[in-house]
């Protein structure tokens, strides 16, 4: 029985973090998705939107639905409906078919994580140890989402971001069923009416959620897209918040510092580390480490804290962790919604100051005026062939035939005018990280005046 | 203590890593701001040949022009692929810009004498062989008495028609056709002139 359990137990925390993995599993998916569907980037983005804002919109009436019957049902049917929706992203021909898909994915995914949480409950044996891997199942699947979506789509396909999660999913199915029957109603649970959801810890959580979508979501755009790295490399590249959120609570637990107390350093961490990331002096990859390092243990050691204030002697259970979802994923959306134009804004106003600083350097570069011109031209039809991204400078070098001594000075000008580009692209996206910086420290109002409790 | 050892380690992290980025130069990794075209540029040392010659009078004149027009030089540069970002007087401004520039070179005496650039210009122009041979018997010392660099690269400068150099941008030979008829205008002209009474 108890082996039961605890393959119940992993199966079902497994669940809960691939769901919540999915909330940002696409976003190193997303330039590829824009070039298959040959869509705007603002229309790719609600591939990313939909899921989130379905997820904070349908998490209480998940949660309702979860208490009217069994939590074990309202999982398998969730896993079922989930399942569903998977395979329907995985083989959607249009984009309109894998937006709506993927709201579908929210819908079962809701009643997936409420479920589980029941489940966990009931599988652990004790109330705090259940919330507390439900918790921590949600923490290491938002943060290890992108990286797995990125690798997988490095290796095969977005496509293949959602042929993968069907088997894993589908195996929450015979453990849930195992647990029909299984959670009993406590009396006071189905007398008396539910608590408040608990205000200052779910505006804590969607703040930080807000915060960290943008240490994910802008940084791998960074990395990607505006020092041009390929998906695979911004995969392993931001492995480290994953790492470092995992690591975190052994790290800091022993401290026993309380709930306040984890929230407030979680949210110091997260705003630092965010604004690490705006202050960058470089564009190699290992300065984004440490930034991240600090998002990771901010992350590690706020939310599931914060969920677990949340929940701690609410009742019922179900709702107030529907609740939590429902605040996580709002934020998600509220970050996406702020720091987007504010990003954009800023990639747009960044192509006159960078056009400017390659024209610069193109003009007192030691070379032939011819090779100049020609240059010059090359550039120009590279900028145009790009449509506003960051431009690839090495076709236009590669065109132009020098002598050898000329061949050096243009190797030197093409690495100088690649650090202006990428100059010009981390500058662009020092506001966005400045503005999620202000929401995770905004986090530490709740933070501060949250009740106290030993975690 | 406990719920102080937390935060305070959070502030001690966050201090180390933004202190060691902030001296690495985190607050200064943006694109090279553009130079001041007002202010003079340093010219590098400048060989006796056509092309760099050339190169750097039309690096000054556009200094010059973008002083004139209020911008940087770059931005001006800039416009001039996107013609309808150009200011109206861009034309005059590059006419005087390039006329400023060959004043300063004189000046600064960078320019080369005529007779050290004749060679190179024989080579690469079409004149007929024998034009050629008894160009090049010509002595050094009178062809820079009477084609000094400065007055004919002034006639040239004058001679250039730049609204419609600036039309043909996208093609380079056409633009060093254009600018090499002005330069010889201006010789001819240059001579004819010093041979008058």
């Amino acid at each position: 029985v108890r082996q039961s359990r605890t393959g119940v137990i992993a199966t079902l925390s497994l669940t809960v973090a691939v769901v919540l993995g999915d909330s940002g599993i696409v976003t190193l998916a997303l330039p590829e998705m824009l070039r298959d569907f040959g869509a705007e980037v603002g229309q790719v983005a609600w591939v990313l939107i939909a899921f989130n804002l379905v997820l904070a919109l349908v998490a209480v009436p998940a949660a309702r639905a979860c208490l009217r019957g069994d939590p074990a049902m309202a999982t398998a049917g969730g896993v079922a409906a989930f399942a569903a929706a998977t395979i329907v992203c995985a083989v959607a021909p249009s984009l309109a078919v894998l937006v709506a898909a993927r709201a579908a994915q929210a819908v079962g995914g809701a009643l997936v994580i409420v479920g589980s949480l029941e489940l966990l409950v009931e599988a652990t044996g004790a109330e705090r140890e259940g919330v507390r891997r439900w918790a921590a199942a949600g923490v290491a699947g938002a943060a290890l989402g992108p990286v797995l979506g990125g690798l997988l789509t490095s290796a095969f396909s977005w496509r293949s971001i959602f042929v993968v999660q069907i088997p894993v999913v589908l195996v929450a199915l015979p453990a849930a069923m195992a647990m029909r029957g299984r959670v009993v109603r406590r009396a006071e649970e189905l007398d008396v009416s539910p608590d408040r959801p608990y205000v200052l810890a779910n505006v804590a959580l969607a703040l930080l959620s807000a915060a960290l979508t943008a240490a994910l979501f802008l940084l791998v755009l960074l990395i990607v897209e505006g020092w041009r790295r390929s998906p695979a490399v911004a995969a392993v590249a931001v492995t480290a918040v994953p790492v470092a959120a995992l690591a975190a609570g052994p790290l800091f637990r022993r401290v026993r510092g309380g709930t306040r107390s984890e929230a407030f350093a979680g949210s110091v961490l997260i705003a630092g580390g965010l604004t690490g990331l705006a202050l960058l002096p470089g564009a190699a990859l290992a300065w984004t480490v440490a930034p991240q390092l600090l998002v990771g243990l901010g992350l590690g050691l706020s939310v599931d804290s914060l969920t677990a204030a949340a929940l701690r002697d609410r009742i019922p259970r179900a709702l107030h962790g529907g609740w939590t979802i429902a605040a996580r994923h709002a934020g998600v959306v509220a970050g996406l919604a702020i720091l987007t134009p504010i990003f954009t804004a800023d990639l747009r106003h960044a192509e006159r100051p960078a056009k400017e600083a390659v024209a610069s350097l193109v003009l007192d570069a030691p070379l032939p005026a011819s090779a100049k011109l020609e240059l010059a031209d090359g550039l120009g039809r590279q900028l145009v062939a790009e449509r506003g991204r960051v431009p690839d400078v090495r076709p236009a070098f590669a065109a132009v035939r020098l002598p050898a001594p000329q061949a050096a000075a243009a190797a030197t000008l093409e690495h100088d005018l690649e650090d202006q580009l990428r100059r010009a692209a981390t500058r662009a996206f020092r506001t966005a990280f400045l503005v999620a910086a202000a929401l995770a420290l905004l986090a530490l109002v709740p933070a501060v005046a949250l009740r106290e409790g030993r975690s | 203590v406990r719920t102080v050892t937390l935060p305070l380690i959070a502030v001690l992290l966050v201090a180390l890593v933004l202190g060691v980025q902030v001296a690495a130069g985190g607050g200064d990794y943006v694109p090279r701001a553009s130079a001041d075209p007002c202010v003079a540029r340093r010219i590098p040392p400048l060989p006796a040949r056509l092309e760099p010659v050339a190169e750097r009078i039309v690096l000054l004149g556009l200094d010059g022009a973008a002083c004139r027009l209020g911008i940087s030089r770059e931005r001006l540069v800039l416009s001039l692929a996107d013609r309808r970002s150009l200011a109206p007087d861009a034309g005059a401004a590059l006419k005087a810009g390039l006329r400023d520039a060959v004043d300063r070179l004189d000046r600064e005496h960078r320019l080369p004498k005529v007779s050290q650039l004749v060679p190179e210009a024989l080579e690469e122009s079409d004149l007929p062989g024998i034009v050629k041979t008894v160009v090049g018997a010509i002595p050094d010392s009178t062809i820079d008495s009477t084609l000094p660099t400065a007055p004919l690269l002034r006639r040239a400068v004058g001679e250039l028609d730049v609204d419609e150099l600036l039309d043909q941008l996208a093609d380079p030979d056409q633009i060093e056709s254009a600018i090499r008829a002005a330069i010889l205008r201006a010789a001819r002209d240059e001579i004819l002139d010093r041979l008058r009474p």
